[in-house]
């Protein structure tokens, strides 16, 4: 894991480097610093979903990338409720194991780079891919820091995400992790869909900013409150400790329990997802779930805090 | 002591629970007269197969769960009693299922075709309740309950010609066998999101009925002990089926064999489809399945208030430190009623003329009058006292009837005195006297706490949670040593518990959106009857409408939803939304709204607001709120320029 500063030399020597549109500011961020000219053989790979192009006018912040040098583009189309949409578009890339490939996660919904990792490893065999992510700096709080906060609106759809529905055994006690958001709507539901003997919650700590571990607790409290529920903490940007931590729950769980059925929702910051979706690429016994909403909201963060790389191993 | 403190009122999921909690919990409904439409012994022994509908947390898990066999054989052993005597005795064997709805909606979806997904679907669905009768009897077999051990009897190898299987002597390499083909799915179901391929298993794939009913009926063929008993699948959160999903299993409720019943746990309007797979026609009530309805607002006839208190004794009991200071009654904490009086004369106490006052501005009626019906020890008494003037009774007269009242005298005036304040107005002169005061009404106390969870258990729970958990934080040492409540503790539960419901409506599925744009327009409709200076129409907060009639489909399926997550609630009969009015379905808004709209939490009966298709239309659409629209012609809001004689600053 390291930091990238945007005044850092360029990114070079990479095959591909695949990234989702978006309207936040630090969607392109990275992007910008790629090395996408004609002779750097690097191709770019932009998704464009559906729902969030529709009804743009070409100024809309969203299509910026327009405004870089880049020789080779391919903007795949996608439904965002269904990430095999993009199957067909991506099956006519040549990634393999010996390609330099990165993923910008920092647009993507937690969903579709979910699938993309594992679509790399079990459809090409990628076997390590660099992960990059720009924190933003603000969040909007609507309605005042510790009331409602929403990533997404309307209804909810609570979905293993597709690929990683882990295998249940007979007899095998639940346990729910869950990865804390600010949407405490959200933990609430899953917990009660998933209905696990026990849950723990990560809370992301320390966070981007001081005050977002109390705020995640405070939207959470009534499950948070729960006495059956655990809490414990992750650094927000930390995939790895992330991983650690699930780990070392998984160990716990076989010591104490036997046959556990681990689900991980990974409702806090991209990079703790990042870090339970390698989980689960390691373990693919575990299920993630996740609620899938009507619409995501089209702008809940606002400027560019800190860009990490991360290097993952997909096997 | 406070050491052992833990909120009694968390975190108790019926699914979640293990055996013996699930005992310890167990508060049986019909002790409470709670369902009027089945009894105790309908669970086994009802020849048809019976659904259970009601919303959100009213309890429908807990009372599938606790029928199933692994419940009941725990039942036997703190009993003392043997397994198979239970079953005996109750006629018959639950078997519990639940899929949650991620599983369910795997089943779906990589533009693969529906009949792919059913095949499959029925192949899990099989597989699953197939392994579960195997479970019970290996179970029943290692306690040596059932006489004939299934490995010596015929059973072990016609199972396994059911399932084509090589022959087997025992029963547990057969159940592994299925758990096998069952961890196959789940493969497949992982694995199809990037090889979009055929379902090939390396055995055959189980029609509908295959297992779920034929290794019932190998049961009931090949175990004496079982020869008489019925085979009750206790299938739980039917609304989250896929419409396919639901199409073959209602098939299944279609052809259930005569020891093989359904009892069926979702929502109201949890039903997507009566059709069946397979065939052109469909099930229908009371041919194929009884209904029982869970959550009823109208229950504060049975003794659902009795049932509350023993589920909160329950829970009460299992903190230690509550249970040994004796605080096991959830009325001594929340108090038992309201005390309106009191919390009146609170109101007003900073400035106790306002509605003398605003009634010598505004009403038309002399000083010296408004001064003769003053009554400054009871602020409702004084308010009724003027709404008497407004109405035309004479200052004297009212001033008599009061002092009789008061003073306790069996007068005629004293009676119809009573019978205003006491059985018509004294709620509604509270609200009224709220949005004179610009306050906000307190919610509290168990009864009301009792009106607020509409039918709805969970709901009450989690009232008493939340007052808990205010209560704990503002003054722990209070809560254990005095095991009271403050009134403003619970009203902030009520409040924030209706705030958080109320958020949640937006999140249902398909018309989270129109849903919550008529609850926000229909409570606030509800709110301008409660600030009738004239209480004419009290304590209103149920509409009438035809949901059925409605030409517009999308109205229709949004009041079902509504209906399905219990945003409103049906009446069980139907009423006139106001004299001369003809007989019309009744809806009241989930009660646990009340405190956001400031309105009554109990039925009063009377006026409803009537609903055409068209106002509901608008009521869900996005335009401006035309409240004239919606109250009666002579008009509720026109008694002052602004609308109202206390107009809302």
């Amino acid at each position: 894991m390291e930091r990238v500063s945007a005044d850092g030399p360029p990114i070079s020597n990479l095959d591909y480097f695949i990234l989702s549109s978006g309207s936040d500011s630090r969607a392109y961020q990275i992007l910008s610093q790629i090395q996408a000219g004609p002779t750097s053989g690097t191709k770019i790979i932009l998704f464009n979903y559906r729902e969030r192009v529709a009804n743009r006018s070409s100024d809309n912040p969203l299509f910026n990338y327009r405004n870089l040098a880049i020789a080779d583009i391919q903007e795949v189309d996608c439904d965002i409720k269904n990430p095999s949409s993009s199957l067909s578009a991506l099956e006519a890339n040549t990634f393999d194991e010996t390609k330099a490939i990165a993923v910008d996660i920092s647009c993507f919904t937690k969903p579709y780079f979910f699938f993309l990792l594992k679509l790399l490893r079990e459809r090409f065999g990628v076997l390590k891919i660099d992960a990059y992510y720009t924190e933003p700096q603000f969040y909007s709080f609507e309605k005042g820091v510790f009331t409602a906060f929403h990533t997404s609106s309307g209804p909810l759809s609570i979905i293993e995400i597709p690929g990683y529905s882990g295998q249940e055994r007979r007899d095998a006690a639940r346990k729910l992790i869950i990865l804390l958001g600010f949407d405490g709507d959200l933990s609430r539901e899953i917990n009660e869909d998933v209905s696990p003997g026990e849950t723990v919650v990560i809370n992301g700590f320390p966070a981007y900013s001081p005050k977002f571990k109390d705020i995640s607790l405070i939207a959470n409290e009534k499950l948070v409150s729960d006495h059956n529920i655990r809490v414990a903490y992750a650094r927000a940007n930390h995939p790895f400790e992330v991983y650690n931590l699930l780990a070392a729950f998984k160990k716990e769980a076989s010591a104490a329990e036997g046959d556990t059925f681990i689900n991980v929702a990974p409702l806090g910051t991209k990079p703790m997802a990042l870090g339970a979706c390698l989980f689960a690429l390691h373990n693919p016994e575990v299920r993630v779930v996740y609620p899938l909403p009507e619409t995501y909201k089209d702008k809940y963060s606002d400027a560019c805090w800190s860009s990490w790389v991360y290097e993952l191993p997909l096997a | 002591m406070s050491d052992s403190y833990r909120n009694p009122f968390s975190g108790v999921n019926a699914v979640q629970l293990k055996e013996d909690a699930i005992l310890d919990y167990w508060c049986s409904p019909f002790t409470y007269n709670i369902f009027s439409e089945i009894k105790q012994s309908d669970i086994y022994r009802e020849e048809n197969n019976i659904v259970l509908m009601g919303g959100r947390s009213t309890g429908k898990s807990m009372f599938l769960r606790y029928w199933s066999y692994p419940i009941q054989f725990r039942r036997a052993e703190k009993e003392r009693k043997k397994p198979l005597d239970i079953i005996k005795g109750n006629e018959g064997i639950g078997f519990y299922f639940r899929i949650d709805s991620p599983i369910l909606k795997s089943f779906d979806g990589y533009d693969l075709n529906t009949e792919h997904w059913a095949s499959l679907f029925t192949h899990y669905f099989e597989l699953t309740v197939g392994i579960q009768y195997l479970e019970a009897l290996k179970r029943l077999q290692d306690d040596a309950e059932i006489s004939e051990q299934a490995e010596t009897s015929c059973f072990v190898p016609k199972v396994c010609e059911l399932l084509r299987l090589s022959p087997q002597q025992r029963l547990e390499p057969v159940i592994t066998e299925l758990d096998r083909r069952l961890r196959f799915i789940d493969t497949y179901r992982g694995d199809v999101t990037f090889h979009k391929k055929a379902f090939e298993p390396d055995g055959p794939v189980f029609p509908s009925e295959s297992l779920s009913f034929g290794i019932a009926n190998l049961i009931i063929q090949c175990f004496d002990s079982f020869r008489d008993l019925n085979i009750i699948i206790l299938l739980d959160e039917y609304e989250n089926f896929l419409t396919y999903q639901q199409m073959m299993v209602n098939a299944l409720l279609r052809f259930t064999k005569p020891q093989i019943k359904f009892r069926i746990g979702m929502r109201l309007e949890g039903f997507r489809t009566y059709n069946m797979m397979g065939t052109e026609d469909f099930i229908k009530e009371g041919r194929e399945y009884r209904k029982v309805v869970f959550e009823d607002i109208s229950s504060q006839n049975s003794d659902y208030p009795k049932f509350l208190a023993e589920i909160a004794k329950k829970r009460l009991e299992h903190v230690r430190t509550l249970r040994e200071a004796g605080f096991v009654d959830i009325k001594k904490f929340l108090s038992v009623r309201e005390d309106l009086e009191q919390e009146a004369r609170d109101l007003v106490k900073n400035d106790p003329n306002r509605v003398f006052n605003q009634f010598l501005k505004s009403s038309g009626v002399s000083k010296k009058e408004l001064e003769k019906v003053r009554c400054l020890d009871n602020p409702l008494i004084e308010l009724l006292n003027m709404i008497w003037l407004m109405r035309g009774v004479s200052a004297d007269e009212t001033q008599q009837a009061m002092r009789d009242f008061l003073d306790g005298r069996k007068t005629k005036r004293a009676k119809k005195y009573r019978l205003d304040y006491v059985d018509k107005y004294k709620l509604s002169l509270m609200f009224l006297l709220c949005s004179i005061y610009r306050k906000e009404k307190q919610y509290y106390s168990f009864n009301t706490f009792s009106f607020l969870s509409s039918g709805i258990v969970g709901q009450f729970i989690e009232l008493c949670r939340r007052s808990f958990a205010n209560a704990e934080w503002r003054d722990r040492d209070a809560l254990l040593e005095n095991g009271t409540i403050s009134r403003e503790d619970q009203t902030r539960a009520a409040r924030d518990c209706s705030v958080a419901e109320k958020q949640q409506i937006s999140r249902i599925e398909d018309y989270g959106g129109t849903i919550s744009r008529f609850i926000e327009k229909i409570g606030n409709i509800f709110r301008a009857f409660h600030a009738d200076h004239k209480l004419r129409y009290p304590e209103v907060n149920q509409f009438a409408t035809n949901i059925e009639a409605l030409n517009d489909k999308n109205l229709q399926y949004a009041m079902q939803a509504a209906i399905k997550w219990s945003v409103i609630q049906k009446k069980r009969t139907m009423h006139r939304s106001g004299p001369g009015e003809p007989l019309q379905d009744i809806y009241a808004v989930n009660r646990i709204f009340s405190p956001s709209f400031q309105i009554s939490y109990r039925t009063r009966g009377g006026k409803s607001v009537a609903l055409n298709e068209k106002q509901l239309e608008d009521l869900m659409s996005d335009k401006a709120l035309v409240i004239s629209n919606y109250t009666p012609k002579d008009g509720i809001l026109k008694d002052s320029a602004s609308g109202k004689l206390f107009p809302e600053q």
